[in-house]
């Protein structure tokens, strides 16, 4: 694709014409030499601020520019954004402890679940801190730059909404890695159970009993301890999932019309007019008022009552 | 894949080097040029958190000096007044500029003077000045396109303005492309030729030739200007395959379908988008005709019911969890689903209130074969039909002329006479005033097949071995010209060179453009013939993309210019 860059002329023709200007101001203002060199330093450094030219406030007042400050919600979404990007740093620690707790080991393992536990707890606190941060993004500020407000809060839904359904996704293919890893200890067990009482069937049937017994408390601590887990996890999905149904309604449907740069250009010149018509109305209706008739309705009622009370002691 | 990738990396390209919050003002052109290539979205991953037209974005005059501005506009007059008012009072802290054609050094001018707080940072010219609506179909969206059906001598003022934007676009076209063209046109119409001759002198030859001086490819690709008057049937047929129907029936704009004024809808159901590059089944079935798309249709609802009724049943945990997961597909595949099933629906309704099914099949006979006497008969049954309407009557009696002009003109008049009789609003002069714009005197290729013996003999050989689908038997125009380019076989005759750059050999890539607008129908044949693999690739464009209506405002508008300026002179 061809494209041309038109940057070089245009400076120098806009360097050229300020040039022309300068001579102007010097002679107008009638200092000379120095406001000309002042002028072209501040044309050169467009960044640097009007400190420059103490004196003669005439043609500096033109060309300083002063870099005003963004809004306060901008630091709101740039804290989000960091949030984010944390968020996504601890995940990358989440998926190196869930790959280490899953790898057979002989201690008890609990450690690792310890930091599971606390890493996903993070992570989802940092996410909810997040969303509440953005749905607040929506209140504060001035009207001017509201479609600006509400796009930041829309790319930062969207960004926060993938980041909750790959935690989300991560915690589950842990799950059921999890159950699985569990399931097949005890799945041996079984087995082993099933042949012991058949090599048991014709020997004494108490001590089948009691050999059961004794598996089955094993098989039921088991049992427990993995409902334990499998619960926090199930609490942790929920917690997302709420949290997704609140990001779902700033997120923007792909494909559709709401996506569509021209429909969203329209919608916000419809929606001002709209908003100027409602003023006009609301403006209309209140210079009809009934208050307002009442009012004068009275005032006069009142001058003519004060004009009959006067002539009465006059006439009287 | 060709123009809309053209397109989106431009864009990419205008905003990838900009850092921080941006931006982003278009005019009234650039801003379908961009909608169709590029989503909101997408957009916003980039940090362009705000989009405006330039000519709002001027009446507000609070400072976002934390913004960064980039504008993308035509390199307009108007545009650059307003570009001179917003940057004498800046409220942004950078402007970055793009501008979609050629500047003239006058305006770059105009603008440096503006500039007297150096908020300028860039101005370059990045040549996205067509609007890509398919891979390989362009349109201009140009508003008063029936100017091209006006001698010059009618309307001296207008008509340079439609050639130097035809012109431009055209530029703008083979600048993303990066190649320089061999130009040809229809000879026998002198729009086409103004156009071709003006396209060679101001862009690629003589004026800006350092801009085209691209490397040189052994075969240099051909551009054809043709005018539509040379296939006036196309525009005025009904049509039967999915994105052609839709735009026929009920007007497709920018890949965006307005619903609004065709019934009572959801308000998510009200304004569609129909793009092949974000909805996989619309690129799947755009071009299948009616009945296939009703069993696609069909299948794709099944499919989705199968998956609702399993988000139905959640019993488990981890159903639940696996719900979650697919939400946000299954509600995109929600979306689809309705907006298909919506649009068939409101479709197969106004086929049934038109009756366009007995309609269509007198046309295709009028377009494709059938003899006169029987076309006679089956028009004047339809016209005596009450329930087809006032423009179906038209249109029918239409496509008879042009068809049957010179055989037999008692029964012609009697056609218009009952015409006339029927509606007062469809006066039987605008068939007469196609007759003088596209007769057969007027047209250079056989657009019935009845000029030359091969294509007698081929027609011939068509109706005796009958078509698989009646109401989709109609090639367009377009087709032919297409395969003569393939053999080589286009006649230097009927489509001259311009200048003296003639085509050494077969051409690998060609840019038909239809100067008074293509049809869909026409963009489906260039797809279908791309797809075929015959080493040569097509791409189409227009000044507008036409239907039956648009057609018809055009040719009213035309005939009500030229009875104006006949009144005055």
């Amino acid at each position: 694709m061809a494209t041309r860059n038109r940057t070089v002329v245009y400076r120098r023709h806009r360097d050229a014409v300020k040039s022309v200007r300068a001579p102007l101001f010097s002679s107008a203002s009638g200092s000379g030499g120095p406001v000309i060199e002042m002028a072209s330093l501040l044309g050169s450094n467009r960044s640097s601020y009007a400190p420059l030219s103490t004196e003669d406030p005439g043609p500096s007042s033109r060309d300083a520019f002063t870099v005003g400050l963004p809004p306060s919600w901008v630091d709101d979404s740039e804290q989000v954004a960091a949030n984010i990007q944390r968020a996504r740093a601890k995940m990358a620690e989440l998926v190196k402890a869930h790959a280490k707790a899953l790898m057979p080991s002989f201690e008890d393992g609990k450690e690792d679940q310890h930091l599971i536990e606390a890493l996903t707890q993070e992570i989802t606190d940092i996410l909810r801190r997040s969303e509440k941060r953005l749905q607040k993004l929506s209140a504060s500020g001035s009207a001017e730059d509201s479609n600006v407000r509400k796009n930041v809060q829309r790319s930062l839904a969207t960004d926060l909404q993938n980041l909750s359904v790959d935690l989300r996704r991560k915690q589950s293919t842990y799950l059921k890695r999890l159950q699985q890893q569990k399931e097949g200890p005890d799945g041996v067990d079984l087995e082993m159970n099933l042949n012991g009482n058949k090599s048991r069937l014709e020997d004494d049937e108490f001590s089948d009993v009691g050999f059961n017994e004794q598996q089955t408390v094993k098989i039921k601590k088991g049992q427990q301890e993995r409902e334990r887990e499998i619960n926090q996890v199930v609490q942790s999905v929920n917690e997302l999932a709420q949290i997704m149904k609140d990001l779902s309604v700033l997120v923007i449907d792909q494909g559709t019309i709401v996506d569509r740069i021209d429909y969203n250009i329209q919608t916000v010149a419809v929606s001002v007019d709209e908003g100027l018509k409602q003023l006009q109305k609301a403006e209309r209706t209140q210079k009809k008022g009934g208050m307002v008739r009442c009012a004068t309705v009275l005032v006069i009622m009142c001058f003519i009552m004060l004009v009959l009370l006067i002539l009465k002691e006059i006439l009287f | 894949m060709v123009l809309v990738s053209a397109v989106r990396d431009y864009i990419n390209r205008m905003l990838q080097d900009i850092s921080g919050m941006k931006v982003l003002i278009l005019d009234s052109h650039t801003v379908s040029v961009v909608s169709v290539g590029n989503s909101q979205s997408e957009l916003l991953q980039k940090e362009v958190f705000l989009v405006e037209l330039v000519d709002s974005i001027s009446k507000s005059k609070e400072s976002m000096s934390h913004l960064k501005a980039v504008y993308f506009l035509r390199p307009t007059s108007e545009n650059i007044q307003h570009l001179r008012r917003q940057l004498a009072s800046p409220r942004f802290g950078e402007y970055h500029l793009f501008f979609s054609n050629i500047l003239k050094d006058t305006q770059i001018h105009n603008l440096a003077d503006s500039d007297e707080q150096e908020v300028v940072q860039q101005i370059q010219e990045f040549y996205a000045d067509f609007v890509a609506i398919d891979p390989y179909h362009f349109t201009l969206n140009m508003p008063s396109n029936h100017i091209y059906m006006l001698p010059a001598v009618v309307d001296t003022s207008n008509l340079p303005h439609f050639c130097d934007r035809v012109v431009d676009g055209i530029a703008s076209i083979f600048l993303a492309l990066k190649r320089r063209p061999i130009i040809r046109y229809q000879r026998t119409s002198d729009i086409a030729k103004r156009i071709a001759q003006e396209t060679a002198v101001k862009a690629v030859y003589q004026q800006e030739s350092g801009l085209f001086d691209f490397r040189r490819m052994e075969v240099s690709p051909l551009l054809l200007v043709i005018d539509r008057r040379d296939d006036p049937v196309a525009p005025l047929l009904n049509q039967w395959t999915y994105q052609a129907m839709v735009h026929e029936l009920i007007g497709i704009q920018d890949n965006k379908v307005d619903l609004r004024n065709i019934g009572k809808l959801p308000k998510d159901q009200q304004e569609v988008v129909l793009s092949s590059e974000q909805d996989a089944f619309f690129k799947a079935n755009m071009y299948e005709n009616f009945g296939d798309i009703g069993k696609n249709i069909k299948r794709l609802v099944d499919e989705f019911q199968q998956i609702s009724k399993s988000n139905q049943s959640i019993q488990t945990i981890e159903d639940m969890a696996k719900f979650v997961d697919n939400y946000p597909e299954y509600r995109k595949m929600h979306g689809n689903v309705s907006k298909h099933v919506t649009l068939v629906i409101e479709m197969s309704k106004i086929v049934e209130e038109r009756k366009l099914m007995l309609v269509s099949q007198t046309e295709q006979e009028l377009a494709c074969n059938g003899g006169q006497v029987a076309a006679f008969e089956a028009v004047t049954n339809l016209l005596n039909n009450e329930s087809i309407s006032d423009i179906d009557r038209l249109l029918l009696v239409m496509l008879y002329a042009l068809r049957y002009e010179k055989e037999s003109p008692v029964q012609l008049m009697q056609l218009f006479n009952k015409l006339a009789s029927w509606s007062a609003k469809y006066k039987p002069g605008l068939v007469q005033f196609v007759l003088k714009q596209a007769g057969v005197d007027k047209r250079t290729g056989d657009l019935f097949g009845n000029r030359d013996l091969l294509n007698i003999a081929r027609n011939m050989a068509r109706g005796l071995k009958g078509v698989e689908n009646v109401y989709t038997q109609h090639q367009p125009l377009l087709f032919q010209t297409m395969e003569s380019i393939s053999k080589e076989r286009l006649r230097d005759v009927d489509y001259p060179y311009v200048g003296n750059h003639f085509q050494q050999g077969r051409p690998q890539e060609v840019v038909i453009f239809i100067v008074g607008g293509t049809t869909y129908e026409e963009s489906r044949s260039v797809a279908l013939q791309n797809a075929s693999n015959s080493g040569i690739r097509f791409i189409l464009g227009g000044s507008v993309v036409l239907n039956s209506k648009r057609f018809l405002k055009d040719l009213e508008e035309a005939q009500r210019m030229a009875r104006s300026s006949m009144a005055v002179v």
